[in-house]
């Protein structure tokens, strides 16, 4: 493939299969945002740092603007708009956590933060309050001092755990 | 914010992404290669680079995988990582981080590997999780970050650095050991059609690799292929470091491997004695973040080798930390800048590595 300015871009978002051609230098967070309409993932910094634009690559919480819409082609991307049930609408419960723990206050963080606590709980089902510290290490918020985040993430972990045995036993 | 205009093109193997550097270099435009992108792209938003072709090498097959040979000796080996392994496929890596290792070969038993803790402390204080999840030990030694820290866990572990070019153009100081040694294969001759590869690779110390503030002896139509690290067995190593508050970058950071002297004597009826002295055999020490490269604190493991370890020795040798070269007078180039000056940066070194050395030996871990 010779080197284009302009390239082809096919991905998975959210399910839904979507292509465009746009300039090789677009960011994923752009494509989203201004190509896809999804804006739930926000830019904050821009520079790799604050973590609202973490959205889930291949099934891994990357940031999406250290990412070109180029390397995404062919991958499959997760925003939080792909979170709650597409059904009913019911709540991720980490967002339902949010709601529940008062995790935000101007929610500018808040769809990175989500997107990296999802992260976390499925590395660590059982994480520690230290483990959500240390895996939020990503993500700056301005207003809420960590804490109802930390209470969020822990309260989240615990759902899914709760709901994850009661599955298992209803299986069992 | 956007990078400055560029063309982009996506390499499927290693000939056709050293034939797309020469096509660049050819039309006299400046191309870089993008695995991960999490130090690159910063750079490019930030027009500190701007090049006109960047060549997406994440999907080289030849830059994947692994592969690892244990020595006979308790617990040592040799590994060699591929480029593309990312900060976070390698914190998986039982091999390196501990925990139970399956081979692909199916008559070798599972077995519990101790991992390298050195490289359980770099990453987990390296960037963050979304960062670890896309960089690439690759990139981190192609960068030449003098303020980067997984480069310094990797000098501690004497690392080797796999470069692939076309025949005939560079030539590097090679590294006199090669990782995995290819046994001679009687059963697989080659294909009768097989055309005779273009590519030649050379493996040099990372040491050798690393120049300066982001340079490296990486010619820009080369490519790393693979990272070989030597462990020597046992849990006598650690990574300390001081970060930046914001950028995380560490303003000192302080890698070292010990291994002691000791071994142990089985007798006829099968009893064993341990004969472990618990001197230091060999200290591997590296800094990062306060010269414009990584290096080995030579004087500082002069001091080490064969002492016995006193936080009186341990601390003789943190006071060694940033002199060039044993006996020498000379300091190493030290760098400082509006977060910390060049001396605040070589007091830190020193603190540093009294830690690092001290939890080294409280893991323990005979290993010789």
């Amino acid at each position: 493939m010779p080197a284009a300015r302009e390239v082809p871009v096919q991905l998975t978002v959210n399910g839904v299969r979507r292509a465009a051609t746009v300039p090789a230098r677009t960011l994923l967070v752009h494509f989203l945002r201004d190509q896809l309409g999804l804006t739930g993932t926000h830019v904050g910094c821009d520079t790799t740092q604050c973590g609202a634009c973490t959205v889930a690559l291949d099934g891994t919480a990357v940031k999406s603007c250290t990412v070109l819409a180029a390397q995404a082609d062919g991958h499959a991307v997760i925003t939080i708009e792909g979170l709650a049930s597409p059904e009913n609408g019911t709540l991720h419960p980490v967002q339902q956590a949010f709601q529940d723990e008062h995790g935000l206050q101007c929610g500018y963080c808040t769809p990175g933060m989500v997107m990296a606590i999802r992260q976390l709980i499925e590395d660590h089902p059982d994480p520690t309050e230290e483990q959500v510290r240390h895996a939020l290490d990503g993500n700056i918020c301005r207003c809420t001092g960590y804490q109802n985040i930390v209470a969020a993430a822990m309260s989240a972990a615990q759902v899914m755990a709760e709901a994850l045995s009661a599955a298992n036993e209803r299986e069992g | 914010m956007l990078p400055a205009d560029f063309a982009y093109a996506r390499a499927r193997s290693l000939d056709e992404a050293l034939d797309l550097l020469d096509e660049a270099h050819a039309a006299d435009q400046e191309a870089k290669l993008i695995a991960g992108g999490q130090s690159l792209l910063p750079m490019m938003k930030l027009r500190l680079a701007a090049p006109q072709v960047l060549i997406d090498i994440a999907g080289l097959p030849e830059l994947r995988d692994g592969g690892w040979m244990r020595s006979a000796v308790g617990g040592a080996f040799s590994g060699s990582l591929g480029a593309l392994s990312t900060y976070r496929q390698l914190s998986r890596n039982p091999l390196l981080v501990g925990g139970l290792l399956r081979s692909r070969n199916e008559n070798v038993q599972p077995h519990h590997a101790a991992g390298i803790p050195a490289i359980t402390d770099v990453l987990a204080v390296l960037a963050d999780p979304q960062v670890r999840a896309r960089g690439t030990i690759g990139g981190a030694v192609a960068h030449g970050d003098p303020a980067s820290d997984l480069p310094a866990v990797l000098l501690a572990l004497n690392a080797e650095v796999t470069i692939a070019g076309r025949p005939g153009r560079h030539e590097h100081k090679q590294s006199p050991l090669r990782h995995i040694p290819r046994r001679p294969r009687p059963d697989k001759r080659p294909r009768p059609d097989a055309k005779p590869s273009n590519v030649a690779k050379q493996t040099m110390y990372l040491d050798d690799f690393l120049q300066g503030i982001y340079t490296t002896d990486l010619a820009e139509d080369e490519i790393i292929t693979r990272i070989g690290i030597t462990a020597p067995g046992g849990r006598a190593s650690a990574y300390e470091k001081f970060p930046h508050p914001a950028s995380h970058l560490p303003l000192a950071g302080v890698a070292v491997v010990l291994t002691f002297k000791g071994g142990t004597y089985t007798d006829e009826a099968g009893r064993v004695t341990d004969l472990a002295d618990g001197s230091i055999a060999q200290a591997a020490i590296a800094v990062t973040g306060i010269s414009p490269r990584p290096y080995r604190a030579r004087a500082a493991e002069a001091v080490l080798a064969g002492a016995f370890p006193t936080p009186e020795t341990l601390a003789a040798a943190a006071a060694q930390v940033t002199v060039a070269s044993p006996g020498s007078a000379d300091q190493v180039s030290l760098l400082g800048d509006q977060h910390a000056s060049a001396g605040y940066r070589a007091h830190l070194a020193e603190v540093l590595t009294r830690r690092a050395l001290t939890k080294a030996i409280a893991r323990g871990g005979r290993s010789s």
